[in-house]
């Protein structure tokens, strides 16, 4: 088994002033999935290429299992890749695809077939080993790019959103037998997605990033209850928590023409501060209690409802950047959801609000 | 490109290493520079050997001639035959580029507008003198020029001749050339024309439609502009080609002894002329490099400010 | 009002058609029938007339004995100098288009320019320059005077080049050498095996290129043993009565051929190019339009 390490790993596209990949710090424990998650051209992809050889490291150092293998070849890394599109050898049946690396190594002929077999039957694609790829479906191909991975027993399994080609329903069903083989397998695992909902449901721990910047990479726990800055909070959790422009008061902060009182904020009276409450801390209240806003749209989901509102008031003057409109998301009731353009006032669990500055978006603690 | 310092600094921080991995920048997708050398190894060895160095001999030889720096060039501006070698390519030329541009885009359009099976048969038919390419086509349109024998005897009879030797009078033979170069190439360009034309989204010419247009206006005003790039492509490689006359006189030629057809009727035919009756290679050469320069030009234009080409 | 103009119009366009099918096709139909007619049949039957069987077989007879089987020589030299071009043009070209499509190399901009000038330019301007370099180099004469040239197909690595950067994705090469192939495995084991399509497309180019060449063995060769067969047909030319009159005194030694051999010579000259061009019509199509840019 193995470790990973980025060393201040740095890349720069030619003819690019800004760095892709840049001085990232991460380490990956033996046996752990950590999922690398960010909006797309955050870097995410190009760190896994720089881990799997494919792209060029400019500066900095990456370590398997303590060894710098910024100048090994990808075939000296001993290392796996999902590709997102699979990449399938398109002229191989799967046995083939599956038996390519191993083949590339030497193993002798039987060798392979065993292997091959046993790999098919965890993935439970056995009676596929004489297809094509062209005769698969999407999520037997899948099955096919994982298998070829897990064959081969490498050191260390990289997937590049692994998932994005399947559709809803079978997404979320692979996600969790990925998790669950890599858990068995016990394969350190490097994974890239953009969908946060993958990340926080697969990853032992997660690293979001952001413009090629590691933002912060804790357990998933962490990351949505204690996210260090307002990229993270907004980035992580379906709805995403809301993130409202106000002033800081004595005893609260202004959001809007209400004062929500708080009991501690991390900021003098008069600053601008980014608040943010996470939908399920909000609740409707009876009138004259809470924040007062205009319904815009309400989403019934069955178990759950989700109300998307307006702060009444909340167009003043606010810093730059953040959610001038006050728009909020509510999780309720679906029989308490109010209707449309109907007017409701909005209670915040105590203790639940995260403060941020408003201009660096840095958090900002008691 | 590997330094030993890139493993030798514990956890190095410094952006001194930046230097050292520098030089491996171009090398995505794992693979070595070296690798692609080798690719490439034997189609650089035949560029060299066949593209580049006869070009450069035939500069050096041209220009290295005993009568003193670029005086093969003189001798062969000079040469008595040269002003008239130019003046029938240039004949033929004009016949040729401009029957083929209108032909061949009149016809495409034309082909267009029918039904895409009955236009496929049309298009099969224009395209098979393709095949007999070379001394081939040449062969085949002398016995069209026979007035005894030809197929088309009735509208040679009409045109007065009545005999070979009349129809390929040397005032007909860039006519002639022209036709053959036409009958042989013009079908090629219509299936690349027609190619140029299906590329044309079905819900543009709709619109077209909608918009009132009828056959006549949907062909010049919508169809015409959009594959002005491909007539512009086909004029020019036809020019270049053109300069380079050579197959047609010489087998036509061979037809005639003793009648119209010069050994020396085109430039090509001159260079071959001079270096093969008076060894004369350093004036051959001083030939065969304007002719050279002529294609290089337009291949350049092409390529660079064409745009037509996917070079990245 | 607007109906019978169009009809009229539709009817001229018809009429031009069909005028201009005439011109592209009535000269092969002639081609073909010549041969089973005798030469003063020609003159006096329907230029659409069909002889006879027998006649194109005496017709047949006549031209392959002619002159010691000239025309068997120059076949087989004609296959040699074409296969002997092709297999070099497929050699260096399948790989070099990988290169230039796949890999990375200084110079590969470059080479990728000049590649296309060399392609677009046309290839007769080269011949004379090539005549007096392999004078120079003591070639000339030798089989290697002609397949080298013909080895030599810009136009097989564009092609190459266009096909592998469309069609093959470069993480499928990643993930080859993420399996630990060498470069050379990457193109041995998934390259080559995608490359099948465009082996035969660039074969196919290189070969109707070569043997149609007329220039290139013009200079190069200079002996009946070594003719290609669009020399050959020139050859036969001098020797067809009815284009040569003066050519056959009486008296003279020369066997005086007719129109219909002449006829048959070039059937049989151009029947392999016709052959390629009827079973891979679409192939070639799709690699003329291959050889510029989509829209």
């Amino acid at each position: 088994m193995a470790t990973v390490a980025f060393e201040q790993a740095t890349r720069v596209y030619p003819k690019s002033d800004r760095a892709a990949v840049d001085r990232l710090d991460l380490d990956v424990h033996d046996g752990e999935l950590l999922v690398l998650v960010g909006p797309s051209g955050c870097g995410k992809t190009t760190s896994l290429r720089m881990l799997a050889g494919l792209e060029h490291v400019d500066d900095g150092a990456i370590r398997i299992d303590g060894k710098d293998v910024v100048d090994l070849a990808p075939r000296d890394r001993d290392i796996a890749m999902v590709f997102q599109n699979y990449a399938l050898y398109p002229h191989m049946n799967v046995a083939q695809n599956m038996g390519f690396a191993l083949r590339m190594a030497g193993v002798a002929k039987g060798d392979i077939a065993t292997r091959v077999r046993a790999a098919a039957k965890i993935l439970d694609i056995e009676e596929y080993l004489e297809r094509k790829p062209r005769q698969l479906s999407g999520g037997q191909r899948q099955r096919v790019a994982m298998g070829r991975a897990i064959v081969r027993q490498p050191r260390v399994f990289l997937m590049d959103e692994p998932l994005s080609n399947l559709d809803a329903k079978l997404r979320v069903a692979t996600r969790a037998e990925i998790a669950s083989l890599q858990r068995s397998l016990g394969v350190t695992t490097l994974y890239v997605t953009h969908d946060q909902v993958e990340a926080m449901t697969m990853g032992d721990r997660v690293a979001v990033m952001r413009d090629g910047v590691l933002q912060q990479c804790d357990t998933p726990r962490t990351l949505y209850a204690d996210p260090v800055n307002a990229f993270v909070a907004g980035f992580i959790g379906s709805p995403p928590m809301n993130l409202v422009d106000g002033i800081a008061e004595a005893g609260g902060v202004r959001l809007g023409s209400t004062l929500v009182a708080a009991p501690s904020v991390p900021a003098r009276p008069g600053e601008a501060v980014t608040v943010g409450i996470r939908p399920e801390s909000l609740s409707l209240a009876a009138a004259g209690d809470g924040i007062p806003a205009t319904v815009s749209i309400v989403e019934e989901l069955g178990a759950e409802a989700f109300v998307y509102a307006q702060l009444v008031g909340a167009d003043g003057p606010v810093a730059e950047g953040a959610n001038v409109k006050g728009n909020v998301i509510v999780r309720g009731e679906p029989s308490a959801a109010p209707r449309n353009g109907e007017l409701v006032h909005l209670l915040v669990k105590e203790g639940s609000t995260l403060f941020f500055d408003a201009a660096s978006g840095a958090r900002l603690r008691g | 490109m590997t330094l030993p310092s890139a493993t030798a600094v514990p956890g190095g921080r410094a952006s001194s290493r930046r230097g050292s991995r520098a030089a491996g920048r171009e090398r995505p997708a794992g693979s070595s520079a070296t690798a692609g050398y080798f690719f490439v190894a034997l189609y650089v060895g035949l560029l060299g050997l066949l593209g580049v160095a006869p070009v450069v001999y035939a500069i050096y030889l041209a220009l290295s001639n005993s009568g003193g720096f670029g005086s093969s060039f003189v001798d062969a501006f000079k040469d008595y035959r040269f002003v008239p070698a130019f003046e029938h390519i240039l004949a033929f030329m004009l016949i040729w580029l401009i029957s083929q541009t209108i032909l061949v885009v009149g016809l495409t359009l034309m082909l267009h507008t029918l039904a895409q099976r009955v236009g496929a048969v049309f298009r099969f038919l224009f395209y098979i003198p393709g095949a007999l390419a070379g001394a081939a086509s040449v062969v085949v349109w002398l016995f069209m020029l026979d007035p005894t024998a030809s197929p088309f005897a009735f509208v040679l009879h009409w045109l007065g001749y009545a005999q070979f030797n009349n129809a390929i009078a040397p005032g007909n033979l860039s006519t002639i050339f022209a036709i053959m170069a036409f009958w042989t190439g013009a079908g090629g360009w219509i299936v690349v024309m027609y190619g140029a034309l299906n590329n044309i989204p079905h819900e543009l010419l709709e619109s077209a439609q909608i918009d009132g247009a009828n056959a006549f206006k949907t062909a010049f005003f919508i169809k015409l502009p959009l594959i002005r790039k491909w007539i512009v492509y086909m004029l020019v490689l036809s020019f270049a080609g053109g300069t380079q006359l050579f197959v047609e006189p010489t087998v036509l030629g061979s037809a005639a002894l003793g009648v119209g057809v010069s050994k020396y009727w085109s430039p090509n035919q001159l260079a071959w002329f001079v270096a093969s009756q008076y060894d004369n290679f350093a004036e051959a050469a001083a030939l065969s490099v304007v002719l050279l320069v002529l294609g290089l030009f337009v291949a350049a234009v092409l390529v660079w400010r064409g745009r037509l080409f996917e070079a990245e | 009002m607007a109906f019978p103009r169009r009809h009229a119009l539709q009817l001229v366009g018809i009429a031009v058609l069909l005028l201009f099918t005439a011109f592209f096709f009535v000269p092969i139909v002639w081609l073909f029938l010549a041969p089973t007619k005798t030469d003063g049949q020609l003159l006096t039957q329907s230029p659409f007339a069909f002889g006879s069987f027998h006649t194109l077989g005496q017709t047949f007879h006549r031209i392959v004995t002619y002159g010691g089987h000239s025309m068997l020589i120059w076949l087989k030299n004609s296959a040699i100098y074409s296969v002997g071009g092709t297999a070099l043009a497929v050699l260096a070209a399948i790989p070099a288009g990988y290169g230039l499509a796949l890999t990375h190399f200084i110079g590969r901009k470059a080479l990728l320019s000049i590649t296309l000038v060399v392609m677009i330019m046309p290839a007769t301007a080269l011949v004379l320059p090539l005549f007096l370099e392999i004078n120079k180099l003591g070639l000339y004469g030798t089989i290697w005077s002609l397949i080298l040239p013909f080895g030599f197909f810009p136009f097989g690595v564009y092609l190459t080049y266009i096909y592998f950067s469309s069609t093959i994705p470069k993480d499928l090469l990643a993930a080859a050498r993420i399996d630990g192939a060498s470069e050379w495995s990457v193109f041995r084991f998934i390259a080559l095996p995608l490359a099948r399509p465009i082996v035969s497309l660039v074969g196919f180019f290189a070969f109707v290129a070569s043997w149609n060449n007329f220039f290139l063995p013009f200079v190069m060769t200079y002996d009946n043993s070594q003719y290609p067969v669009q020399i050959g047909l020139q050859q036969l030319i001098g020797s067809t009565a009815s284009f040569n009159p003066t050519n056959f005194t009486a008296g003279s030694s020369i066997v005086v051929l007719h129109r219909p051999d002449l006829a048959m010579a070039v059937i049989i000259a151009i029947a392999p190019v016709l052959i390629v061009f009827l079973f891979a019509q679409r192939a070639l199509v799709s690699g003329m339009l291959a050889g510029a840019t989509k829209e």
